[in-house]
């Protein structure tokens, strides 16, 4: 009898699009495709957590309509979201506030006469940048709202008790006459704003914890060669990235010095502009790169950190001006997630990354049907962090959260590089395969088999292997009556009996549910070398 | 319900852990699946040369048209030797693939015109060479000459394994009814159905998979495939071919 033969594959390296068919030989941990599929910091490919709309079934837009979120962010304990012309506030999603108001008494507002004054239109209000100044005895700190339309316009509110019963403090904050301002960002007791209208290519700088006045002691502005295109604090510096160039900010308590960083590399969009794991992280024509602070004092490293997936990025970055800009830092699962929105294209088609940082680097992976027009994190009045993003639809949802996209399946795809099992040249007849996986549910993801590249020459299984039902692990003092399943394992090794032969083939785990989240560990593939012909 | 060529086919395949076809994509088959198809063909005509005679590939049913022996009935006409085996063929690729020549059996009976005593006699087959030595320049100079011809005795078969002839050529019309075998027709498309009682395609499963496993590189594998489809005929010529009780049979009675 043929004896058959094993091969063991860990999933471990995310997507790779890079690479070409006999390179990707050599690499069997790594995906092909890797869609709503994430990296877990713990190895192996994820399926994503799903979201849900802030305010669940009794959820409703701030603006009372479908219109673009245009800002999203957790502040105290409600989210505030921008959208039209307004800026909203809610605890709960399911009634939303205007906090855009006119003449709002310096020594600020009570509930009834805060709401009560008039509303400020934020005219032509574009994509929001948010920054905090959380201040010595704020509650939850002064909220600066810029928008690319208006001028910057900051929100605090003090109390801990009932929302009625707690005093709001806003207004406009003048940078320089009326004009507007892009980006801002809080660094080093000042509020820093940049693509201020007419000044594009200069900083300016409020005074001293005085993050509402620019003419305070302390104050002042910079300009420089190019026109700024975001700007993000990162240790005891400013970093100021355009389109040609990224700068460093020195000193701005002292003698504030512009330190150029590099005259080579920009940036494309400032909403790509993160900051995790000791890295700015940053989209630049050539993909996504980060500037790592080197042990070398004021040194700093430029590197590429998505050469995985450099077609994808470079198709991005040829047509970014046809796309919605956010991104995100998942600090839990030490995750990059860079959204990409077309708002005249269908839900469906909506695309985003998500990069892992995992010890070798960052590993990727792509989302799919999730349209995101604005994304925010910020740390609740527990300190815990909370991620909220914005659609078309007009409503904000909660990020990362629930087993499926607002009551959408999740389309999960993950498909591996062929295996050549050693020997290109080989027929194999394939006896079975083992998954890897851990569920967190009940799930029942398939299994596709093409062999030998998808070549239509090569009978195809015409129907996807059942993978059968994987049952959540139940552990003793972990698990949860009416949610395990008695008997399930932590790490199940699932075997599938397949069919059919090839040179190659690969392997893809679908999932189209509203199930819950599993992992995909590794493969163990049982096959039968049968010939070289 | 007969097995049909989808599924002989799907058997072997789903045998070898291969990807079994369906009525649609059968006739657009690639790679292995079409070689699975092609041996599935091979290993019937395999069969069929191997033994021509399995009651499965019978021209007919045995006295369907006549009460007597056999299956195939060819009237003969008056001064005519040389007769088709089967009526109507108009090559070797058409004709029977195999006669039992040791069965021809000439009579009378139900012959227009004829009464009792009426002629019901077996043929007893002659080799061309004894027939050209013993018989057959007697039988021309009376053909040519007074035409007397007789009643046959012999049959002969022709050198191109087409016809068979009669000795002496007859002197009126008979009745020679003789059993006949049909060549198995080539399957084609995938509810074309497999003579063999579906109890016997295990036979062409095992004969498909050695060449499968000759194709796959696997002589061991081929052998045990051999083995089994030497068993498998064996049972089956056991079965179909030899069930009665043997017996010896003294063939001097013809004389």
């Amino acid at each position: 009898m043929a004896r058959s033969q094993p091969y063991t594959v860990a999933c471990d390296g995310g997507l790779v699009k890079s690479a070409n068919q006999i390179d990707l030989l050599k690499t069997p941990g790594v995906a092909r495709e890797l869609r709503n599929f994430e990296v877990s910091i713990e190895g192996g490919y994820r399926r994503i957590n799903g979201f849900a709309k802030f305010g669940g079934g009794s959820a409703v837009q701030p603006t009372g309509g479908a219109t673009n979120i245009l800002g999203v962010i957790p502040y105290g304990d409600g989210v505030v979201a921008c959208a039209g012309t307004g800026i909203f506030f809610s605890q709960d999603g399911t009634s939303w506030t205007n906090i855009s108001r006119s003449s709002v008494a310096s020594s600020g507002d009570n509930h009834t006469a805060f709401t009560g004054r008039s509303t400020l239109t934020r005219t032509g209000q574009g994509q929001v940048s948010f920054s905090i100044f959380e201040g010595a005895t704020f509650d939850y700190g002064v909220l600066v709202i810029c928008d690319g339309a208006n001028k910057p316009y900051f929100f605090r509110m003090e109390g801990t008790g009932a929302f009625t019963s707690r005093t709001f403090f806003s207004g406009e904050i003048t940078v320089t006459s009326s004009k507007f301002a892009t980006h801002g960002v809080i660094h080093d007791k000042h509020l820093v704003v940049a693509g201020v209208e007419d000044n594009l290519n200069t900083i300016f700088y409020s005074g001293t914890l005085d993050p509402t006045d620019f003419t305070s002691t302390g104050s002042g502005s910079i300009t420089l060669e190019d026109q700024v295109v975001g700007i993000k604090s990162f240790r005891n510096e400013l970093f100021i990235f355009c389109e040609n160039s990224i700068f460093k900010l020195q000193d701005i308590n002292g003698t504030p010095v512009i330190v150029p960083v590099t005259k080579n590399v920009g940036c494309l969009s400032a909403y790509t502009i993160q900051e995790i794991a000791g890295d700015l992280i940053f989209l630049a024509p050539d993909g996504l790169r980060t500037v790592a602070g080197t042990a070398r004092i004021g040194d700093v490293e430029l590197g590429t950190v998505s050469k995985a997936i450099q077609p994808i990025l470079t198709d991005l970055a040829e047509t970014i001006n046809n796309f919605i800009i956010s991104s995100i830092v998942i600090r839990e699962k030490s995750q990059y997630r860079l959204f990409y929105t077309n708002t005249s294209l269908n839900k469906n088609q909506q695309r985003g990354i998500i990069g892992t940082l995992r010890p070798n680097g960052f590993q990727w992976s792509e989302t799919r049907s999730l349209e995101v027009t604005e994304i925010g994190s910020g740390f609740n009045e527990n300190g815990i962090e909370e991620y909220y993003h914005g659609d078309t639809d007009g409503y904000v949802y909660v990020h990362d959260s629930g087993n499926d996209f607002d009551g959408s399946n999740i389309l999960a795809r993950f498909g591996t590089p062929d295996y050549d099992y050693g020997d290109l040249g080989t027929l194999k007849t394939l006896h079975y395969l083992k998954v890897s996986a851990s569920a967190e549910g009940v799930v029942s993801p398939d299994v596709q088999v093409r062999f030998d590249y998808g070549s239509t020459d090569t009978p195809q299984p015409p129907n996807l292997f059942d993978l059968g039902t994987i049952d959540p692990p139940s552990i003793f003092g972990e698990a949860v009556f009416n949610t395990n399943v008695f008997g399930g394992a932590e790490n199940p090794l699932v075997r599938i009996p397949l069919q059919g032969s090839g040179n190659s083939n690969n392997f893809t785990i679908i999932s189209d549910d509203s199930k819950a989240p599993y992992t995909i560990n590794g493969f163990y593939v049982d096959f039968i070398p049968s010939g070289r012909r | 319900m007969a097995t049909t060529y989808l599924d002989i086919t799907n058997e072997v395949l789903r045998e070898l852990n291969e990807i079994p076809l369906t009525s649609a994509n059968f006739a657009s088959a690639v790679g292995l699946q079409q070689f699975v198809k092609d041996a599935v063909n091979k290993s019937i005509f395999d069969i069929a040369n191997q033994e021509p005679q399995l009651p499965f590939f019978s021209a007919g049913l045995s006295g369907a048209t006549d009460p007597f022996y056999g299956n195939v009935t060819v009237a003969t006409t008056a001064g005519t030797r040389w007769y088709l085996l089967k009526s109507g063929s108009s090559n070797i690729a058409s004709d029977y693939g195999s006669i039992d020549w040791d069965d021809f059996y000439i009579t009378t009976i139900n012959v227009s015109g004829e009464s009792a005593p009426y002629v019901s006699n077996g043929l007893k087959f002659l080799n061309l060479a004894d027939w050209k030595r013993f018989y057959r320049d007697s039988e021309n100079a009376d053909d040519a000459d007074t035409q007397a011809y007789g009643e046959p005795k012999f049959v002969i078969k022709s050198p191109d394994s087409r016809k068979f002839g009669l000795s002496p050529i007859p002197d009126k019309v008979y009745n020679i009814h003789f059993y006949a075998f049909e060549k198995p027709t080539k399957l084609s498309a995938h509810d074309d159905t497999i003579v063999f009682p579906e109890q016997y395609s295990n036979v062409i499963t095992s004969r498909v998979r050695y060449y499968v496993w000759q194709f796959k590189e696997s002589p061991q594998q081929a052998a045990f495939a051999l083995d089994d489809y030497k068993k498998a005929m064996k049972s089956m010529k056991s079965n179909l071919i030899n069930p009665t009780p043997r017996a010896m049979t003294d063939d001097r009675r013809y004389f």
